[in-house]
């Protein structure tokens, strides 16, 4: 009777500990989850956009209002899918609209003959790699890249913008 | 033998998926359904099928084309015909200055150039009466030189030739050309303020094209009288996260021998108010008013008001109901209620 007692005590205790562990892992994943998603990173082809743009330029870049760099390059815009983290905050930070209303922005530029719509990627590397290799190219990422071959675009004074 | 068939299908497939994926084509299309209450009567039906494709040919050389299949009563068989509605040949020169040849919506007003047939783009279930009265030609045949988003109020252009009413699309029937100047600004995010002026001479005999209704069901007339057409129109768009308001009027100032000069006003002013992403309540009013003695427009007064909901499902889709009141000239007055569910794809 005493050992059986022994055991109904201590089976909560443990329950209780691998419970509280389970929160406070959660709780640190998600402040790592949301400090990874706070940071937005302009990137572009070395033959292309300029080092440094206001930011009132690079959204009308990005609303495709310019169809050719100074160096004569085709303006190509390569953005997350606006079902990522990272491609709700593109919306948000460089676009002032819902994923939604950027997608029916992109189809109505499209209807119109205005602009043809971005290149949308699932990936990181895949937006990378993609700007890497198409001159003109610009695209929007969440830490900084790590494709050597793209380049930093400062907006307004800062490498990232922080959310 | 079936087996080479299958093998020549599948060579095919691949050289066409390649070759479109090189040239960088999009295939979209746009179409809707709706119900109808009017004159005591429901009906079902849908408008049209609207196939977009764009594809990148060169650096610097891009086409557009856009075909509608939608009913048509003067057709044949399955009573359903086919029209080309844009084919655009688009040349970057330099920057944002293009050359455009082909067939065009003329870029007279904000809502022929910029929804036209994609319904699901209208902030309402139809076009404004101004549209659908035959005051504008809706389309142009021709060359024309734009330019957009240029200096701080991001001015835009564009000057177009076109062969004018009364011409095929591969002919011009006499040696009169139109002509549409067309400027706009964008002074603010979301905001965009636009004037043109479009010039042509219908010859007489010529036969021009009438819209019939907002389905666009179309019949041909012939014109009794030489006409000198003026339009001048005028437009001021912002569609805000919340506000979304649409301004439009032209002026048409025909001239014969017979009745010198007579003036038509269209117009229609929409507003609507975002409660929440998806939803938007709207209203929109509308006028086009005929000079007594027109004889190239056929005269019919007419002044619609019409209050209705638009439900975003996503960007894809929209569901809209919508109450309008007309009242013309010739039909008298009549109450409609209509629902539309407007898709691209």
């Amino acid at each position: 009777m005493g050992n059986k007692k022994t055991i109904i005590y201590k089976e909560p205790e443990r329950s209780i500990v691998i419970k509280f562990s389970m929160v406070a892992c959660l709780l640190v994943m998600s402040i790592i989850v949301k400090c990874q998603v706070e940071t937005l990173t302009i990137i572009c082809n070395s033959n292309g956009a300029p080092a440094t743009m206001k930011f009132t330029e690079l959204r009308s870049v990005m609303k495709g209002e310019r169809q050719r760099w100074n160096s004569g390059a085709k303006v190509v815009i390569a953005l997350m899918k606006t079902s990522t983290t990272v491609g709700k905050n593109t919306a948000q930070v460089i676009y002032n609209m819902s994923g939604d209303a950027l997608l029916k922005y992109w189809l109505g530029q499209t209807y119109q003959g205005n602009a043809h719509a971005p290149k949308f990627f699932n990936t990181k590397s895949e937006l990378e790699e993609y700007v890497a290799e198409n001159p003109g190219a610009i695209g929007v990422i969440d830490p900084p890249p790590a494709n050597n071959e793209v380049k930093i675009v400062s907006v307004d004074g800062k490498t990232q913008f922080i959310l | 033998m079936k087996q080479i068939f299958y093998l020549f299908a599948i060579v095919i497939c691949i050289f066409f998926y390649s070759s479109v994926n090189a040239q960088n084509t999009q295939i979209r299309g746009f179409s809707a359904a709706s119900v109808t209450y009017l004159d005591k009567k429901i009906s079902f039906g849908f408008s049209e099928q609207d196939i977009l494709i764009t594809s990148d040919l060169t650096d610097r050389l891009s086409f557009l084309g856009e075909t509608v299949f939608r009913y048509d009563d003067h057709s044949t068989g399955t009573k359903f015909g086919v029209e080309v509605e844009r084919v655009i040949m688009k040349y970057n020169i330099k920057g944002n200055h293009n050359l455009l040849f082909g067939k065009h919506h003329t870029p007279i007003n904000y809502w022929n150039d910029t929804y036209h047939h994609g319904k699901l783009f209208y902030p309402t279930i139809d076009r404004p009466l101004l549209f659908i009265s035959n005051i504008i030609p809706l389309h142009t045949t021709g060359i024309a030189l734009q330019g957009h988003d240029l200096g701080k109020l991001k001015f835009g252009y564009d000057l177009m030739v076109g062969n004018g009413l009364g011409s095929t699309e591969i002919e011009d029937n006499d040696n009169n050309k139109s002509l549409t100047i067309a400027a706009h600004i964008k002074p603010a995010d979301n905001l965009r303020i636009g004037a043109s002026y479009y010039y042509d001479i219908i010859s007489k005999g010529a036969s021009v094209h009438s819209h019939q209704d907002d389905q666009e069901r179309h019949e041909d007339r012939v014109v009794d009288w030489r006409v000198v057409q003026n339009l001048f129109s005028g437009s001021v768009a912002y569609f805000g996260p919340k506000f979304e308001i649409l301004a439009e009027g032209t002026l048409a100032v025909n001239r014969t021998d017979t009745t010198c000069y007579k003036k038509t006003l269209g117009y229609y002013l929409y507003a609507g108010y975002k409660v929440t992403d998806k939803i938007t309540p709207y209203f929109r009013i509308d006028d086009v008013h005929f000079q007594n003695g027109e004889i190239f427009y056929i005269k019919d007064n007419k002044s619609s008001f019409i209050t209705g909901i638009n439900y975003q499902i996503n960007y894809l889709a929209n569901l809209k109901l919508e109450y309008q009141y007309l009242h013309s000239e010739i039909t008298g007055d009549r109450n409609k209620i209509s629902a539309q569910i407007a898709i691209g794809f």
